[in-house]
């Protein structure tokens, strides 16, 4: 369910998987400038090709996988295509031509555009976050971040091991509901089933906050943020790919703003 | 490696002179008055029943106590040259190596060389040295070559000693591992000793390792601690000279002994009324099948790259009064078999049918009631016919109190209709088992042994026809155990089945029945007597007794003739105790 992918290391020796993170991250955000700053949908169409383009070819992942790590978006992308368009203002101006007429909706091409406008800048939101979080693993992100953001060890590794323990947060869930299933509890009137997920919800997080409790401790005892200053396993080196990352991202951003529509 | 030659320094490795501890907010100290010396490169066993400050040991030999955790010191620690009260934990950090019970709450790292070197990066080590030490520290624990692989797929085995390989990594003089085996299957026990043997042996470092289970423990320890349930130092001794008087210590003490269960043993005070109550033998109706699984198949969902199916062919019958214990290594199917019969989660081939006790309170029941399918049936009506008590008993408490806990099934069953009836007795539920003082607590506040018992006394009001069990004794002492099995024995006497999902081959002989799984497939199915004889498994060493084979190694002598001889003669008192189907019980008592 995540767009991060869940197999570690590169998929294959790919460009960017040698551009540090932080570069990527870096790369990615003129792309989401240029996608917001915009409001017709040809700049988010351009951007969906380079990345799509980009994803292919420099970060390996083959044009077949895109979908399905696209899956976990494919929701929210055709729900607020499809709102923007049926509720937009612009149906209500008499003066615009109609696409589409069933009794009382009525649909103009500027609604058309403006959602598939909004629909597609979801679409590069979802891509980028591939370009950027998917050629390397979870840790290599916050090695990044510490190395060349100077981020607080704490925070930066303190987030990675709460993301590790996270799934285990998911399988809790269900094993409560099965537990309180099975003895009969939880079913009947809509109010007690309210009652029911709030409880389910208060042994969750204590149940998370003991696990953090007990990795929090493990940590510490591996001198975790002692004082010492922390060396680094894989020292991460900014070299020219993350300047021609940068650069070409950025240059990709302008011209897909710039030129004519 | 040669640089570790030098790790033994002077000093003795571990001095504690009158050491005490009481946590903060607590009136009872963890520990108190503990006083000995360990001299480097030794190992020194601890034992003791659980809540005795095992672990907190541990903690203050790391200096998480008093550095970390809050409370009272009293007395002196020293770890070689440094006073604990008094270092900074990260001096003591650089010397010891703390490993814990739990492998899911102690890695870090995603990666497995990421893993070994957090503790190094915490340290401050250059990164050449780091490159070179990761993988030889890996290969120390016989993870050589793991380097690149995930840490979410090892095996339990595996991960604990990838922990292990992140203490030794960073050359401690001292290793401390707390419970390190508790949470592993067989294999993964065996694994994780064998390695602790091969380190012990080296003597680069001195070890101290806290153990419910002496005989898996004692044969590589040099020295042994025994503390009792107050946190106050029985004995210390050299391992050798621990002889029948120890054992009797541990007995009382509630520690695994080598042959325990073989009934002489005391039951604990507060079990004793409970275990009064199955003087009677289990009622047993043979001629009705309470569960019936025919052919059960589970795929695996299509990404993940399974060679071998979750299920596959499963067929199994559990009648009126029978225990079955269900064995295999871990992914051997035996958590998913549990939540399909429970209707928890459907099959893709086959059916499983539930039926009630006759005559029990669950209304409809009767001999001629027909197998109903679990997933399709309602709330109300499940709860009488199949019950789950989960590995982590945490998770399946529905209430606030320990009270509350007890009367939940009973008052949901009634759902309103029965207001008029007396409240559940849940007070003298919790008191027949040693819950009393505990009614009005928070079961989340409880003990893990005492977590165990509630969520087993919570199923007495209301029992349900078929019990399934995930690891009902797992992290236990050995009188944690027994309490657990007596509370099963008192179910078992209503008529119900139960079906015991175990790591634990002691609790074999106290089943009626064993069902061996491997790769979804049902490997074995007969006599408990049949299974410890011929394990359907390669290696078959893990799943004999206990873990007096573990690692290879004879226990020492003069700790009683029965295990010595090895896992056979190990198997032999437990075996002869539990021939008959009710014989747990009289064991018990």
């Amino acid at each position: 369910m995540s767009l991060v992918p869940a197999s570690l290391g590169p998929i294959r020796p790919a460009f960017l998987t040698r551009v540090t993170p932080a570069a990527r991250l870096i790369a990615g955000l003129t792309w989401l400038v240029a996608a917001i700053v915009t409001l017709d949908p040809i700049v988010p169409i351009r951007l969906t090709l380079a990345a799509v383009a980009a994803l292919v070819f420099w970060s390996g992942l083959p044009l077949r996988r895109i979908p399905r790590r696209m899956a976990p978006l494919g929701f929210a992308i055709l729900s607020l295509t499809f709102f923007s368009i049926v509720l937009a203002a612009s149906n209500g101006d008499r003066s615009l031509a109609a696409v589409l007429e069933i009794g009382p909706v009525r649909i103009t091409a500027p609604a058309v555009s403006a959602g598939l406008a909004i629909g597609l800048r979801v679409v590069v939101i979802g891509l980028t976050t591939l370009l950027v979080f998917g050629p390397s693993d979870p840790t290599r992100m916050a090695d990044s971040l510490v190395q060349q953001w100077h981020v607080p060890d704490r925070f930066a590794y303190g987030t990675l091991g709460a993301m590790r323990v996270a799934p285990f947060m998911a399988d809790d869930w269900a094993v409560i509901g099965a537990a309180r299933h099975l003895r009969g509890i939880g079913a009947g009137s809509p109010a007690s089933r309210i009652r029911d997920a709030a409880d389910r919800l208060v042994v969750m997080l204590v149940a998370a906050i003991r696990g953090a409790e007990r990795l929090a401790l493990a940590m510490d005892a591996r001198g975790f943020d002692s004082g010492v200053r922390r060396s680094h396993f894989r020292e991460l080196r900014v070299t020219w790919r993350d300047w021609l990352t940068i650069g070409v991202a950025f240059g990709v951003a302008v011209a897909a703003v710039a030129l004519p529509r | 490696m040669t640089e570790s030659a030098s790790g033994p320094s002077s000093p003795p490795a571990i001095e504690a002179d009158g050491l005490g501890w009481t946590y903060a907010g607590r009136s009872r100290p963890a520990l108190a008055g503990l006083t000995f010396r360990l001299e480097p490169g030794r190992t020194l066993l601890v034992l003791g029943p659980s809540g005795s400050g095992k672990s907190t040991l541990a903690r203050a030999l790391a200096g998480l106590v008093p550095h970390t955790l809050t409370g009272t010191w009293r007395g002196r620690l020293r770890v070689g040259d440094m006073d604990v009260e008094t270092t900074p934990a990260r001096f003591l950090g650089e010397r010891v190596g703390l490993v814990f019970q739990d492998p899911d709450c102690q890695l870090v790292m995603a990666r497995v060389d990421d893993e070994v070197a957090f503790g190094l990066e915490n340290r401050g080590w250059p990164r050449a040295r780091m490159e070179a030490r990761v993988p030889e520290a890996l290969a120390q624990v016989g993870l050589g070559g793991f380097d690149l692989r995930g840490t979410a797929t090892l095996s339990g085995g595996e991960k604990q000693r990838l922990a292990i390989a992140d203490v030794i990594a960073a050359r401690p003089s001292l290793i401390v591992l707390d419970e390190p085996t508790a949470n592993l299957d067989p294999p993964g026990m065996y694994d994780t000793l064998e390695q602790l043997a091969v380190l012990a042996r080296r003597r680069e470092h001195t070890i101290v390792l806290i153990e419910h289970r002496l005989e898996a423990a004692l044969p590589m320890a040099d020295d042994v601690l025994l503390i009792d349930d107050e946190g106050r130092q029985l004995t210390f001794a050299s391992a050798d000279s621990v002889g029948r008087r120890a054992v009797s210590l541990l007995r009382r003490s509630g520690a695994w002994v080598p042959g325990a269960w073989s009934g002489v043993d005391v039951p604990a005070a507060g079990i004793e009324a409970a275990a009064e109550t199955i003087a009677a033998r289990p009622v047993r109706r043979p001629e009705q099948a309470l569960l019936q699984a025919v052919d059960l198949g589970l795929d695996y969902p299509s990404d993940e790259s399974g060679a071998h199916r979750a299920l596959d062919g499963v067929s199994l019958e559990a009648r009126s009064g029978e225990r079955i214990a269900i064995v295999g290594p871990n992914g051997a199917g035996k958590s998913t078999l549990l939540f399909v019969l429970c209707g928890l989660r459907r099959p893709t081939r086959g059916r499983v049918g539930l039926r009630s006790i006759a005559g029990a309170g669950g209304g409809a029941g009767g001999a001629g009631e027909k197998l109903r399918d679990p997933s399709r049936l309602r709330a109300g009506e499940i709860a009488s016919r199949i019950g789950l008590v989960f590995q982590d008993p945490e998770l399946g408490f529905v209430a606030r109190t320990a009270r509350d806990e007890v009367a939940a099934t009973e008052l949901a069953a009634r759902s309103g209709r029965g207001r008029a009836l007396p409240p559940p007795d849940s007070d003298g539920v919790l008191a027949r088992f040693g819950l009393g003082e505990l009614a009005g607590q928070d079961p989340f506040r409880l003990s893990q042994g005492e977590q165990r018992r509630l969520s087993l006394a919570a199923l007495i009001i209301r029992p349900p026809a078929v019990l399934l069990l995930d690891e009902p004794t797992f992290g236990l002492d050995r009188r944690g155990t027994e309490s657990v099995m007596t509370l099963l024995d008192e179910l078992r006497a209503t008529g119900q089945a139960q079906l015991l999902a175990t790591h634990d081959p002691r609790l074999l002989p106290h089943c009626d029945r064993v069902v061996a799984l491997d790769r979804g497939r049902v490997v074995f199915d007969g006599s408990p007597e049949r299974f410890l004889a011929e394990p359907p498994y390669s290696p078959a060493e893990p799943w004999r007794s206990g873990t007096g084979s573990a690692a290879g190694l004879a226990l020492a002598a003069g700790t009683g003739s029965a295990a010595s001889a090895g896992p056979a003669a190990s198997a032999g008192p437990a075996l002869a105790a539990g021939a008959g189907p009710a014989a747990g019980a009289e064991v018990l008592r």
